[in-house]
């Protein structure tokens, strides 16, 4: 692809700074993989927990690089016609119409059967062409002129026959239409897989991909995060707050806590003027960070305890 | 670079990971890309290309960590800061490595002999490494596959390295006084060579071999009988049970679509027929998924019957994502439904429970059957498989075949599994020829390649 901003992405170093100024905040394994990607010209296949950033990585690099987004959400059922193209029948059937019309005129003064078919053969055929074709994502992302992110959300939904269909297109950026034939990126997309490992996704696709795992971020990475996205929250509450997630994620949930949880978190301790962590409080807003009810009586027996560890993680950090 | 990195993709693949020859192409231009200055961004660059999954991962930090920090760390100062040599006055070795014990030595003694002792003098240890790398590499330390063959190995690099040169030179100078302390010095020397030849080739057979002995171990279970399995191997049987539903499962698991005839697609049909003004030369029909075919297991659990009825249970279970419906059933003299047991508790401990709630009564294939016919016969449909395993010794009661014939009438396939081979049947109580008719299939099975052969049959049919 045409990288613009190439200064931004010289090294893995640079592109963590980058990252941060937009207000992204990654280990050095996610900048790692995107400086790979983008200089190996690779998709990346990112996995992980729900709500650690895996689309979000996606839109930064967007962001970074100043190419356009195209998404595509995978979903089970999902097809060719939904994802690479679709012709336009209307218009199609228009067409034939206007043929009818126009092949009066073609064809007189036609002297027998065999002129009026190479006539026929000399008029132009349009009928599967460019001009009735409907892009969809995939295809899209292939015709972009300057290169684009293509980011192919949650494939572990999609079923086993799309992931196969995908990897004529990450090994080699082309898709065969059969009407048109093969056609082949005019610049090559950096393409982002998302997996939340709902299924086991195939050797032959991985294969094809750098593989980046992100995990539930680190306090300090997850304080960063914060500061980045929550400006205005004091520092002691952050601190508290960071710890009492993931005092949270070691217990035995249906659902941990995510770093978009987190986030939400922090915005509503903030609009509500919460000063620092206490019982009652963290009652009144359980239900932001754990989204089942099973999990959330599971928790608040043990809040006490729970937030006592989180003050005392606090005081030591 | 593309030695060092091909010996560490070797590495990895002996410790498991399923690396292909593109993915050894990636990880060469990515260390091209990133050079090898910076060894964590080299470790995290190669990581994105060669582990693609977490559990490969934690695999490839450890060799990773095996197999690049334990290259060239051999020193003779951390191994002699104990000795320091005294005893000659001249030769002063502190706790440090210094250049002064190389002019001292070298230059107050005689120039030595052997190749080997020469190298012990200067203090150059990267040459030795290079050497001991060298000798191992042409001894063939790579290619040991017990950990009882390292003293060995470790000889063999030793003598190669002109080891024993070097004792009859040692042997000799001994006689002389004067050179005493040299001796003393390369001796302890010699000793710390020793020490990290040693090391080395444990390192090479930790990176290339280690699994290779269990590798053997592995297909060695694969075809032993499976009633003769120790308690011992239960647990890496399991492991292999489960491998290997996983991949029967993953062959299986594309749902296929058949055309049923009948409803017509009818924006499709418009679609494919727009080139033809509208008219209709091809139709498209609406496709239907086939259902999976259920599946119901029977076993019996006496005797050496419940060894076989072990794995097959554990092998059937585990292929849950493909054939989700599986209902079983144990007997021995009275039949039990046990599908609800395996939902509720961990397989292991399930399986005990059986074996011991079940297992060890008489067999009586005729109350079995009895109860299987008040319990589920009427559940049976043509979309179900019904397994039986069992070796039809029915301490000569009747079989209560008639139950069987409804059995096999009803369901689409019958599967006979017996753990004993056919010389055996029909021999004693056995009545395997009763049942026989009513099989679609009677096979032996004792094995865990039988299993796999059988359920990989069961699977192509269900789909």
């Amino acid at each position: 692809m045409i990288i613009r901003n190439r200064e931004k992405i010289h090294s893995p170093d640079t592109i963590k700074q980058h990252f941060e100024s937009l207000g992204y905040i990654c280990s050095d394994a996610i900048a790692t993989s995107v400086y790979l990607a983008c200089h190996l010209q690779k998709p990346i296949l990112v996995e992980g927990p729900p709500g650690v950033g895996k689309t979000e990585l996606a839109k930064k690099t967007s962001e970074l690089l100043a190419a356009p987004l195209i998404r595509m959400q995978c979903y089970e059922g999902l097809d060719e016609a939904k994802a690479l193209y679709e012709w336009k029948y209307g218009k199609q059937l228009l067409y034939t119409q206007l043929l009818k019309d126009q092949l009066g005129d073609v064809m007189r003064g036609a002297k027998g059967l065999d002129e009026s078919v190479s006539r026929l053969h000399q008029f132009g055929d349009i009928f599967y062409s460019d001009e009735f074709l409907e892009p969809r994502p995939l295809l899209e992302a292939l015709k972009s002129e300057d290169g684009a992110i293509l980011l192919i959300d949650e494939i572990d939904k999609a079923d086993q026959e799309f992931e196969a269909f995908l990897l004529e297109l990450l090994s080699d950026f082309q898709i065969s239409i059969p009407e048109l034939g093969t056609v082949k990126a005019k610049s090559k997309p950096l393409v982002f897989l998302t997996s939340n490992n709902t299924r086991e996704l195939g050797d032959a696709l991985k294969r094809r991909c750098l593989h980046l795992y992100i995990p539930f971020p680190t306090k300090e990475i997850e304080q960063k995060i914060i500061t980045a996205q929550v400006p205005e929250l004091n520092e002691n509450l952050k601190l508290q707050l960071v710890e009492f997630v993931s005092e949270l994620r070691e217990m035995a949930l249906k659902k941990v806590p995510a770093v978009s949880e987190t986030i939400d978190w922090a915005r509503a301790l903030l609009l509500l003027n919460v000063e620092s962590l206490d019982q009652e409080w963290v009652k009144n807003t359980l239900n932001l960070l754990l989204k089942f009810q099973d999990d959330i009586e599971a928790v608040e027996p043990e809040l006490h305890e729970l937030l006592k560890a989180a003050l005392k993680g606090d005081k030591s950090a | 670079m593309q030695k060092v990195l091909g010996d560490f993709i070797h590495a990895l693949r002996q410790a498991g990971l399923p690396i292909s020859s593109a993915e050894t192409l990636d990880a060469l231009n990515a260390a091209q890309l990133v050079g090898i200055d910076n060894a964590h961004l080299l470790k995290e660059s190669l990581a994105t290309t060669l582990a693609k999954c977490l559990e490969h991962r934690v695999i490839y930090d450890q060799v990773f960590e095996l197999y690049f920090n334990h290259q060239g760390n051999f020193r003779f100062a951390e191994k002699e800061d104990v000795l320091s040599v005294t005893k000659a006055g001249e030769v002063e070795r502190g706790a440090t490595e210094s250049t002064e014990t190389e002019g001292t030595t070298s230059d107050l003694f005689e120039p030595m002999e052997s190749p080997l002792a020469q190298q012990l003098m200067s203090d150059d240890t990267s040459v030795l490494q290079m050497m001991i790398a060298e000798a191992a590499g042409a001894a063939g330390a790579q290619d040991i596959s017990f950990s009882t063959q390292i003293s060995m190995m470790a000889f063999k690099v030793m003598q190669a390295l002109g080891d024993s040169q070097l004792q009859l030179e040692l042997a000799a100078m001994e006689e002389r006084d004067e050179q005493r302390a040299l001796v003393q010095l390369l001796r302890q020397r010699r000793s710390s060579l020793q020490q990290a030849v040693r090391d080395y080739v444990e390192q090479q057979h930790l990176l290339f071999n280690q699994n290779v002995s269990q590798q053997l171990r592995q297909s060695n279970l694969q075809r032993v009988n499976l009633t003769s399995i120790d308690h011992r191997n239960y647990k890496l049987m399991g492991e292999l049970v489960r491998k290997a539903a996983k991949q029967l499962a993953s062959m299986h698991s594309r749902r296929r679509r058949v055309t049923k005839r009948g409803l017509l697609d009818v924006r499709r049909t418009i679609a494919a027929n727009a080139a033809y003004d509208g008219f209709l030369f091809h139709t498209k029909w609406k496709s239907t998924r086939v259902e999976r075919s259920k599946v119901m297991v029977l076993c019996d659990v006496s005797g050496s019957v419940s060894e076989v009825a072990r794995f097959l249970m554990l092998f059937l279970y585990s292929l849950q994502d493909v054939l989700p419906r599986v209902r079983s059933f144990v007997f021995s003299s009275r039949m039990a439904e046990v599908t609800e047991l395996f939902e509720k508790q961990e397989m292991d401990i399930a399986l005990a429970e059986i074996l011991s709630k079940w297992a060890n009564m008489r067999t009586d294939y005729g109350k079995a059957l009895e109860d299987f016919n008040e319990m589920a016969l009427s559940d049976i449909d043509q979309r179900t498989t019904v397994i039986m395993l069992g070796d039809a010794r029915n301490n000569n009661e009747d079989g209560n075949v008639s139950i069987w014939e409804e059995v096999y009438r009803r369901s689409q396939r019958v599967i006979w599994l017996n753990p004993e081979g056919e010389f055996s049947w029909n021999r004693a109580d056995s009545i395997m020829e009763k049942y026989a008719p009513y099989c679609s299939h009677v096979e032996t099975c004792n094995s865990l390649r039988d299993l796999n052969r059988i359920l990989g049959s069961v699977l192509k049919h269900s789909n």
